[in-house]
């Protein structure tokens, strides 16, 4: 298998450049991450994070032949090559795939990630019927891996003004949640000013990226129709089986 | 309907805008296919009724607010620095309101 | 090195763009487009109705084989923005909104566009 992966090292690089690599493909090379793992062996200062090897941490987000994914669940068999690995569009370059995620970070806590329930807590749980557990699927599987809002011109251009569809599903997850006593504030947040959620365009990139299936912008369209005060529909977000790139 | 700022009001005009002039469009074009005026007077006189004038009064008012919230928009993505931003939207702003002084004029021509 | 001048990749040309993408981008720069024009289709409009010479004045711009063109590339920006504008007002009331059927308005906005534009040209011609 061929491969060009972007490398940089801010120690003796001017700017990121490609490089090849070559590698024979074993049995076990499934998925992406498996090749670059190997590929280590060949050569070891080539720097990627990754970590449950699953798809469920997020942590091996990288943009593949143009497209976001998350290279442990990109199947080797269907990539074009050469394979040609970046960093995640937009966001800083660290060293080599290592991308920085402190914007990424900040605009999910702006959100008031946690549930925000003041009364005096009950005897066990607080309840919740399970059609209104239902409300939060489509946006609590987001596993913050940043490929959508690394593939959303909107966030391209403001990423520390817009909130971009990671940081705006999980509002989603809150707004919609019955147990939630902070609704109002979280909608002035949002709908306060021209560019926390209002930079969306509906361009779609989120949802045909998200490597776990999800649309953020149905949540954004369904946050928006909240905050214009019409009716919401109801049930949780639609999911589509996930595409990886080619 | 306590309106949420700019974000949300914005996004109201730029869909009724659109949508009355979607109408407007519609109408205009069959309108013109069933009837086309092809003397000056025939146009002159169509533009000068009352009807008309009202008609196009109001698809300027919606297509300049329609203009506002779509130039506004491509400003605040791509002009980052505030006093430029603040700048360019004073002009769109400016243009804008020149434009509907011009219509009203054009019509109010007719009336002599 | 310092935090601030970190590298980006933002080389749109190698970013794969959706079509979903596409009809957006489109969108945006016909909208542009569009609002240029419309200083234009006021001045023709005055002129139009000023007197009989005027009106005989832009009939006669109009006949003219480069302002044909011009206003096919207008007819093509209106029809885009205009269909690229109704399926964004359907997917605010959540119609056509699941990723699959809006991947397939986006080819009907794409391709319908360039439709119009060119049963205009042929209308013009």
């Amino acid at each position: 298998m061929k491969l060009s992966i972007s490398r940089y090292n801010p120690e003796h690089d001017e700017s990121p450049y490609l490089q090849d690599y070559e590698i024979e493909l074993v049995a076990s090379d499934h998925m992406l991450l498996d090749v670059l793992l190997r590929l280590k062996q060949q050569d070891d200062t080539l720097s990627f994070r990754r970590s449950c090897r699953e798809g469920v941490c997020g942590s091996d987000a990288m943009n593949i032949n143009g497209r976001n994914g998350l290279a442990c669940i990109t199947r080797t068999s269907t990539l074009r090559e050469p394979v040609v690995i970046r960093p995640l569009p937009g966001f800083p370059i660290i060293r080599d795939l290592f991308v920085d995620m402190t914007q990424f970070f900040k605009q999910y806590e702006s959100i008031t990630p946690y549930l925000v329930n003041d009364e005096s807590p009950p005897e066990k749980e607080r309840l919740q019927s399970p059609a209104e557990r239902d409300r939060l699927n489509g946006a609590y599987e987001c596993i913050l891996c940043a490929c959508c809002s690394s593939q959303c011109p909107s966030y391209w251009w403001n990423p520390d003004k817009f909130v971009g569809p990671a940081g705006l599903i999980k509002a989603y997850r809150f707004i919609f949640d019955s147990r939630d006593r902070a609704t109002e504030q979280r909608l002035d947040d949002l709908g306060g000013d021209p560019y926390r959620l209002f930079r969306c365009r509906t361009i779609m990139n989120c949802a045909e990226v998200c490597p776990k299936g999800l649309e953020p912008v149905r949540a954004i369209e369904a946050i928006r129709l909240k905050i214009a005060q019409l009716p919401v529909h109801q049930g949780g977000l639609e999911t589509h089986p996930p595409k990886s790139p080619k | 309907m306590r309106l949420r700022f700019t974000g949300l009001a914005a996004w109201w005009v730029q869909r009724a805008s659109a949508v009355f002039m979607l109408l407007f469009i519609v109408f205009a074009l069959v309108a013109f296919w069933l009837y086309p005026r092809h003397s000056y007077l025939e146009w002159r006189s169509w533009a000068s009724s009352p009807c008309v004038v009202m008609a196009i009064l109001a698809f300027f008012a919606a297509l300049l607010l329609h203009m506002w919230v779509g130039l506004r928009d491509v400003l605040l993505d791509y002009a980052k620095p505030a006093g430029l931003r603040r700048l360019l939207l004073g002009g769109v702003a400016g243009s804008l309101f020149g434009m509907a002084v011009w219509v009203v004029l054009i019509l109010a021509r007719l009336q002599t | 090195m310092a935090r601030s001048t970190r590298p980006v990749f933002l080389n749109l040309t190698q970013i794969r763009m959706p079509v979903g993408a596409l009809t957006s981008i489109g969108h945006r720069v016909t909208g542009v487009l569009l609002a240029a024009s419309v200083p234009v289709g006021v001045f023709l409009l005055d002129r139009s109705l000023q007197d009989e010479q005027g009106f005989a004045d832009v009939a006669g711009l109009l006949a003219h084989r480069a302002v044909k063109v011009a206003m096919v590339i207008v007819v093509w920006a209106l029809a885009h923005h205009l269909l690229a504008g109704v399926r964004h007002l359907l997917s605010d009331f959540d119609v056509g909104s699941p990723l699959r059927l809006a991947r397939r308005s986006a080819w009907f906005v794409n391709l319908g566009g360039v439709a119009v534009a060119l049963f205009a040209a042929a209308a013009l011609s």
